[in-house]
């Protein structure tokens, strides 16, 4: 990892005001992503992933009644500091982002290649004719057969894969230096699956662009990032490079996701183990270690304080855990 | 069905495809049209009365205020095929003339009610603490029976054409704006508009450009009904002297006139009060026409039927 992050998170809270009160899905997140690094972030359904993600863009601005504190720094300025006119101009712009469903991700009355021209020049000023041609290319770029055919169709003539290709083209199109994936195969099945994150790494390679992976496969994780980052209701868990934490997992959550993917040399009759309990709902947070209710390994210390996220002696993974000495065996 | 060609030229949005693409669509759309009977006779219906309104002097070739007194009350012949009224003028002209004038309030109230509801409509929509403010208003104007209303708001700005189209239009706003907003609250929820919102699309580029469209349909087929009941209020309006002023004749002006007549001289009430029915007939199976037509899940319903 080079010296300066390009996106540097620290103690990130997003509340919401709701109308039964305040929740804070993201709840004092710190992580960073490095110049041309791909992070993934994992978590189950209801950790704050995708909110910490849209966090970054401050995509809650209109859509609900949202506040920031901390900071989120991104080239060099703190994102929660600029107006909203500065922040149209980063999104789509430097940093892009593309969703879970490519279904639903295209307006279906418009073709694709107006809405990749649409986009480029929101932030770009030229022309109609340049943006087209440019369309193209980046259909091209994106391993999309036939460019000049597909940019006249409308997304109903496209299948899912595709759709989830035109929309990376549509997130490269003003050549962003971060890109947001939230959960970009989740709707794909396993074969295109793969195509899609083949395209990522590659134009991660190619482009040098960063890129955030947010996903709940462990297995994509391990294919595609060089560092993931746990989360657990709206909190860093466990950060690290990607061989150290699946080697030796040290938070008991991530050694529970861990267990819960299928091996191939398993034993097939035994019941896959799963992870107890379920995600509590936010206006439900339990006390002290937020993991404690489902954990295996918690005690009175784990449900009366908050553990910190920090690094153990000799290692490079920061855990949020009491007993993450002992699971690392280096205590006991 | 050959949409694409495998060699087009190289510029996407070559106009060939394109072009071929829209008359695909309308050939479609007109084979349905033609074989939805409501949009065929509401539509036949409002062109018999455009014309007849555009070309209202030389249907009848007499003047509409023209004072008869020697053919008072005069039962319709071939001479005055509506019959005369109280001051001997030719009903005939005075329906032909009243109907363009009822259409006209009808036309300019469906077209601003449209415009300032489709704008409220979808600001209330996607902005959430305009919407708490623009929707109480609409509710509280919406509380108000649409004759009531109406009346009110003319005995304070007094009698004419002109202001009777603006309390109409006043009138008539709430209900295209809440159905305008609803169909914003819909699409707000999709993902593409989440999409365009990060991608660094403005506020009124995704209003306009990606969520307006979506409203269009509902918003046609509620005009059509707004034009309709335009026409009802203001006839009532007329009927009861707080519309349109007295020698202009409009659909509820002859009905007014012909009531104090009504046993002796029934012609005077029975051809405007037609004149009304198929107006607001014509307006009504054209909406009902549209809606079948352009919401796919109101088609579908009534294939089932």
């Amino acid at each position: 990892m080079s010296a300066e992050p390009i996106l540097q998170i620290n103690e990130l809270k997003t509340h919401f005001h709701t109308e039964r009160g305040r929740v804070t899905p993201v709840d004092g997140v710190s992580l960073e992503v490095g110049r041309g690094e791909i992070v993934g972030i994992v978590g189950e359904s209801g950790c704050g992933k995708s909110a910490t993600a849209q966090s970054v863009l401050r995509l809650f601005d209109e859509k609900r009644l949202a506040s920031y504190e901390g900071e989120i720094r991104f080239g060099g300025r703190d994102l929660l500091g600029l107006t909203p006119k500065q922040m149209r101009g980063v999104r789509g712009n430097e940093i892009s982002m593309i969703f879970q469903d490519p279904l639903s991700s295209l307006n279906p009355v418009y073709t694709i290649g107006g809405q990749i021209v649409e986009t480029l020049r929101l932030h770009r000023p030229i022309g109609r004719k340049e943006a087209a041609a440019k369309a193209i290319e980046l259909l091209r770029l994106t391993g999309i057969p036939a460019p000049e055919r597909r940019a006249r169709e409308y997304p109903h003539q496209l299948s899912g894969g595709m759709r989830q290709r035109v929309m990376i083209a549509i997130a490269l199109a003003c050549e962003p230096r971060l890109l947001i994936a939230d959960e970009p195969t989740t709707a794909l099945d396993v074969t295109i699956q793969a195509q899609i994150l083949e395209l990522i790494q590659d134009l991660n390679r190619r482009l040098g662009m960063s890129v955030m992976l947010i996903t709940h496969d462990l297995g994509v994780v391990a294919e595609t990032c060089s560092r993931v980052v746990v989360m657990y209701l709206g909190q860093v868990v466990e950060s690290g490079d990607v061989r150290d934490v699946f080697k030796a997992p040290l938070h008991p959550y991530t050694i529970g996701l861990m267990k819960a993917v299928p091996r191939l040399d398993g034993d097939r009759k035994q019941e896959l183990p799963d992870v107890p309990g379920s995600v509590p709902p936010l206006h439900q947070i339990p006390q002290g270690c937020r993991f404690a209710p489902r954990c295996a390994f918690a005690d009175d210390k784990c449900r009366s304080a908050m553990p910190e996220l920090a690094a153990l002696p000799g290692s490079d993974t920061r855990v949020r855990c009491w007993h993450a000495g002992r699971i690392a065996g280096t205590e006991d | 069905m050959p949409l694409l060609d495998t060699n087009t030229p190289a510029a996407f949005d070559s106009d060939d495809a394109r072009l071929r693409l829209k008359r695909e669509n309308r050939k479609l759309f007109a084979r349905r049209f033609v074989a939805n009977k409501s949009a065929v006779i509401g539509s036949a219906l409002i062109a018999l009365i455009a014309v007849v309104s555009l070309f209202a002097p030389w249907i009848s070739g007499r003047d509409p205020y023209g004072l008869d007194v020697v053919n008072r009350l005069k039962p319709p012949s071939s001479a005055f095929p509506f019959g005369t009224d109280n001051f001997g003028r030719d009903l005939l002209t005075r329906v032909v003339y009243g109907t363009r004038m009822s259409a006209e309030v009808g036309f300019a109230v469906a077209f601003a009610s449209s415009l300032i509801g489709l704008v409220i409509g979808l600001y209330a929509g996607y902005i959430k603490w305009l919407d708490q403010i623009l929707m109480r208003v609409m509710d509280g104007l919406f509380a108000f029976p649409a004759v009531l209303l109406a009346i009110a708001m003319m005995a304070a700005l007094g009698p004419s054409v002109g202001n009777l189209i603006v309390c109409l239009t006043i009138v008539f706003v709430p209900s295209i704006a809440r159905i305008v907003r609803s169909s914003a609250l819909v699409s707000k929820e999709q993902t593409y508009i989440e999409a365009m919102h990060a991608l660094g699309a403005s506020r009124n580029r995704i209003i306009w450009k990606h969520i307006m469209p979506g409203a269009l349909s509902p918003l046609i087929v509620q005009g059509s009904f707004v034009f309709a009941e335009a026409i009802i209020v203001e006839a009532a309006l007329s009927f009861l002297g707080a519309g349109i002023p007295a020698p202009t004749p409009s659909l509820g002006n002859l009905l007014s006139d012909g009531k104090l007549f009504i046993y002796n001289s029934s012609w005077m009430t029975i051809f405007p009060g037609l004149a009304l029915v198929l107006v607001v007939l014509a307006m009504n199976l054209f909406g009902d026409g549209l809606r079948d037509l352009l919401d796919p899940h109101a088609r579908r319903a009534g294939k089932k039927r």
